[in-house]
């Protein structure tokens, strides 16, 4: 099936394991993000399917063609991909325009300037084309080597955090035109990033890459930050607000309310984590539990405000807690505010046993014949 | 549409079999959301379901009879897939009238099926070939 086939992939430097039994099919027309840390190995996979890199383990195909294995190694000119990487700059001594025909070096010279024309126009820098690279901003460079990265029209785009060299303003406006570019191209994209709200915004599909080199999770992006499976996914999209607890009548009390425990075991000690927008607060509320505003910090559209709990039975480690609150909340003094928890944003893990996901059941029929 | 081609194969007759049964029903759904017809929709995900979870079983009872030694993490996937297909019955009851439902439905099916549930198994495939040389499966 048209793609990108990644199977059993693992990789080390030296002694060092980077990465270990990726596998991942990324379907043609998609645009998936690779997120996970600095360090977790994302240039070296993403190097690894461009064929910069020796494959150690496993198997890569594209488009159905096997492309490194144990036994072969198609170099990265044979693999029909195109190519955004960080330090993977335009050439400084070639015009734009001589930038981007420069992968179609099989075309006919005019029919390759006249196509390199096409893909200017689509990133808007047509204008631009006898310029040198110096010449422009850096993100008319960067609209420039999306331009020369699909010239070529690939199987597959691989962008290692292609964002990341431009200041805040810009990132957002480029942001938008690549992926409607990407859109509009039909092209297997993959896109490496460390940085989550990219992911969000960016992405159909995010894949999460851990510390320990291999794949936690993937899904849509509401899938990913409503739904983590591990403790790892829910705490990469920022402050968290963390409790400890026991399930008991398929329930976890923490200070701030109960949340549902579903296909948990009772008496089993579990971690709660809770977003900063999970945590509600209510002026002079009945319910909930008291506490005092320590500051508020205004985050454009939103205040992130710290709070701390007054009831002398909570623990003191779960006493101070992050909220997040519409930009136009400011406490009032004078008032009771209390705090309740929205459960939507409430994750539960258990402590023992790492990595652990609440084991709801399936009707499970198993059938012995299943050998053939 | 899917299509399981050679890399997507176990290479072990029962388990592609199940897995072709699934990208059966996935290509019937891919259809009917192209051809004006998503309501079908509504009827086929629950049969996709349960033709994943009655695989899922399957497949876990063989891992188990052959001494797999990472069954529980496989069976562990197997569960944590559990969310998805709750999520698509929704998508597939809304596909008749919601374009977005329609969309989403079609790209967490197809991912589903290829990355979740068949490149995930090829974490075996050279144990069950192992297995099956010795005739232990
Ligand atoms: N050529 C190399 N030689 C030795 N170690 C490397 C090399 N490239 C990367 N590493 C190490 O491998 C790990 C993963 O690197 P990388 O793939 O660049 O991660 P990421 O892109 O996610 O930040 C890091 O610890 C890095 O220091
Ligand atoms: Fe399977
Ligand atoms: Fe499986
Ligand atoms: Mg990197």
């Amino acid at each position: 099936m048209k793609g990108l086939h990644v199977i059993g992939v693992s990789h080390a430097y030296g002694d060092t394991q980077v990465l270990n039994s990726v596998s991942m099919m990324i379907p043609a027309g998609e645009l998936v993000c690779l997120l996970g840390p600095s360090g977790s190995g994302k240039t070296t996979l993403l190097r690894l399917a461009a064929g910069l890199e020796r494959l150690q383990h496993g198997q890569i195909l594209i488009n159905d063609q096997v492309v490194a294995d144990a036994h072969m190694h198609v170099p990265p000119e044979g693999r029909g991909i195109g190519l955004m990487f960080q330090d993977y700059a335009l050439f400084p001594h070639l015009s734009i325009i001589e930038n981007v025909t420069f992968g179609l070096f099989g075309q006919p010279k005019d029919k390759a300037r006249r196509h390199a024309m096409e893909m200017l126009d689509q990133v808007g820098m047509t204008a631009h084309a006898e310029n040198h690279p110096h010449m422009l901003s850096g993100g008319q460079q960067q609209r420039v080597a999306l331009a020369r990265a699909l010239a070529p029209e690939p199987n597959l785009l691989l962008l290692d955090e292609p964002f990341s060299g431009l200041d805040t303003n810009m990132r957002g406006q480029i942001r938008e035109e690549t992926q409607s570019v990407l859109k509009a191209s039909g092209v297997a994209t993959v896109m490496v990033t460390h940085d989550p709200e990219e992911a969000m915004f960016m992405a159909d599909w995010i894949k999460i890459l851990g510390n320990n080199g291999s794949i936690l999770q993937s899904g849509r992006p509401h899938e990913i930050y409503y739904h983590p499976q591990h403790e790892f996914v829910a705490k990469l999209f920022g402050l968290m607000n963390r409790f400890v607890g026991v399930v008991k009548d398929g329930y976890v009390e923490i200070p701030i309310g109960k949340v549902g425990a579903k296909g948990m075991d009772d008496g089993r000690r579990v971690e709660v984590l809770v977003r900063p927008e999970g945590v509600l607060l209510e002026s002079n509320g009945a319910n909930g539990a008291p506490l005092d505003v320590v500051s508020t910090h205004l985050l454009g559209h939103d205040n992130i405000v710290r709070v701390r709990l007054t009831a002398d039975n909570v623990a003191p480690e779960e006493r101070n807690l992050y909220v997040r609150i519409h930009h136009t909340f400011e406490p009032e003094l004078s008032k009771r505010i209390t705090a309740d928890v929205e459960a939507d944003y409430a994750f539960i893990f258990p402590l023992d046993g790492a990595g652990d996901v609440a084991e709801a059941s399936y009707a499970s029929t198993p059938q012995p014949e299943a050998a053939k | 549409m899917v299509e399981l081609t050679p890399s997507f194969l176990m290479d072990y007759e029962s388990l592609d079999k199940e897995h072709q049964a699934l990208a059966d029903i996935v290509n019937l759904v891919v259809e009917a959301i192209d051809g004006d017809d998503a309501g079908k929709c509504k009827t086929l995900l629950p049969e996709f379901v349960k033709a994943a979870k009655r695989h899922f079983a399957n497949e876990e009872a063989l891992l188990v009879k052959i001494g797999y030694p990472n069954v529980k993490k496989h069976q562990k996937h197997h569960r944590s897939l559990n969310t998805k297909m709750d999520h698509m019955i929704e998508f597939a009851n809304m596909a008749g009238e919601n374009q977005l439902a329609r969309d989403s439905l079609r790209r967490e099916l197809v991912f589903f099926l290829m990355d979740d549930i068949i490149t995930t198994d090829m974490d075996f495939k050279a144990f069950i070939e192992e297995k099956a040389k010795t005739g232990e499966a």
